[in-house]
């Protein structure tokens, strides 16, 4: 297929949603217990979409894989400095080690 | 140009510009993701333009390379963007009396900084045009920023070496995002549970195991919230 057309696609999911309650005013109120609700599907979405790939090699579950020590590196960086750049670097560094280091246990 | 407008932006770029610069390493990202996934250049940035949404661009590439259904494309792509439900809520009133396109604009153009800094002082300023410079002075410059940063990124591609790990970078974008997100202990539990299923019911077809494990990490969270607090008064 086409990647415009997936493309269109996406922009129209991300327009939507950023314009809808502003294009709506206040006409519409969503109940509040759906907004809580809502909160917790961006953590769900990326969750989903990232772990799979992170914890599977040639779809076999390895929770010990280079991937799985670059993620928890990612995970400790972004937690504990504010720097943008540093989870990006530590992240690449730490999957670099762990897949060419020959005498980890990895 | 409404020189209270004008005013607007130059106070909201004051306060906007040094926490900006956050999204150059993620626009890099994207643009690296965007061209690991096998599209060129031109592509790469005619779906910057298009989406102009790292989380959408980053997260659905892995379907399009898939050729995954464009319903599964288009759901994915909205689900990673409820957040702006809840934002778009947040700041309707400070649209008041604007043009359908204004807004539609305005839109177009919000992103998680400029909510994430803006939002007390643009509910605050009860002039309507020194409020609208507030929101789309800087909302204007980190797109701006945002597309320069992704050109950089697509041609710094172009002089990297290629490398599976390239690949990477895609998913250290989304869990970065995963990691601000889960400092609260209910956002921990939705993203151990959405794993779970996800990693479970990764063979289903359609996809359809990727939203069950975003419906049930959703479900999580809300019945996480229901539950009765013992140490909080």
């Amino acid at each position: 297929m086409q990647p415009y057309l997936y493309f269109i696609a996406v922009g129209i999911a991300t327009t939507l949603p950023r314009s809808f309650f502003l294009l709506l005013g206040e006409r519409i109120r969503l109940p509040q217990q759906l907004m809580e609700a809502l909160r917790y599907a961006p953590a769900a979405a990326l969750s989903a979409l990232t772990m799979p790939d992170i914890f599977l090699e040639q779809d076999v579950i390895d929770i010990a894989n280079p991937k799985v020590w670059a993620s928890a590196v990612v995970l400790l960086t972004t937690l504990r400095c504010r720097n943008a750049w540093l989870p990006f670097i530590s992240g690449m560094l730490a999957l670099y080690i762990a897949s060419n280091w020959p005498g980890l246990p990895f | 140009m409404n020189p209270d407008f004008i005013a607007g932006a130059r106070e909201g770029l004051k306060s906007y510009l040094p926490v900006s610069f956050g999204i150059v390493p993620w626009a890099i990202a994207t643009a690296i993701a965007m061209r690991s996934a096998g599209f060129s250049f031109t592509d790469s940035a005619i779906m910057s333009v298009l989406v102009y949404g790292a989380t959408a661009q980053i997260g659905t590439l892995p379907l399009i390379v898939a050729q995954a259904s464009l319903v599964s494309v288009f759901a994915t792509a909205l689900v990673l963007n409820l957040r702006f439900f809840i934002f778009g809520a947040t700041l309707s009133p400070v649209f008041k009396g604007q043009s359908r396109w204004q807004r539609l604009l305005a839109g177009h153009l919000m992103s998680d900084g400029v909510v994430a800094s803006l939002t007390g002082r643009l509910l605050a300023q009860a002039q309507p045009a020194r409020r609208m410079g507030l929101y789309l002075g800087p909302s204007s410059w980190n797109w701006l920023l945002w597309q320069a940063s992704t050109v950089a990124g697509l041609l710094f591609y172009e002089s990297i070496p290629r490398s599976a790990s390239l690949n990477y970078l895609s998913t250290i974008a989304l869990l970065v995002l995963i990691a601000s997100l889960s400092r609260q202990l209910q956002m921990v539990a939705v993203v151990v549970c959405s794993a779970l299923l996800a990693i479970w019911l990764r063979h289903l077809p359609y996809r359809l195991g990727l939203f069950a494990a975003i419906v049930a990490g959703i479900a999580c969270g809300y019945l996480l919230d229901r539950l009765p607090r013992r140490r909080r008064g």
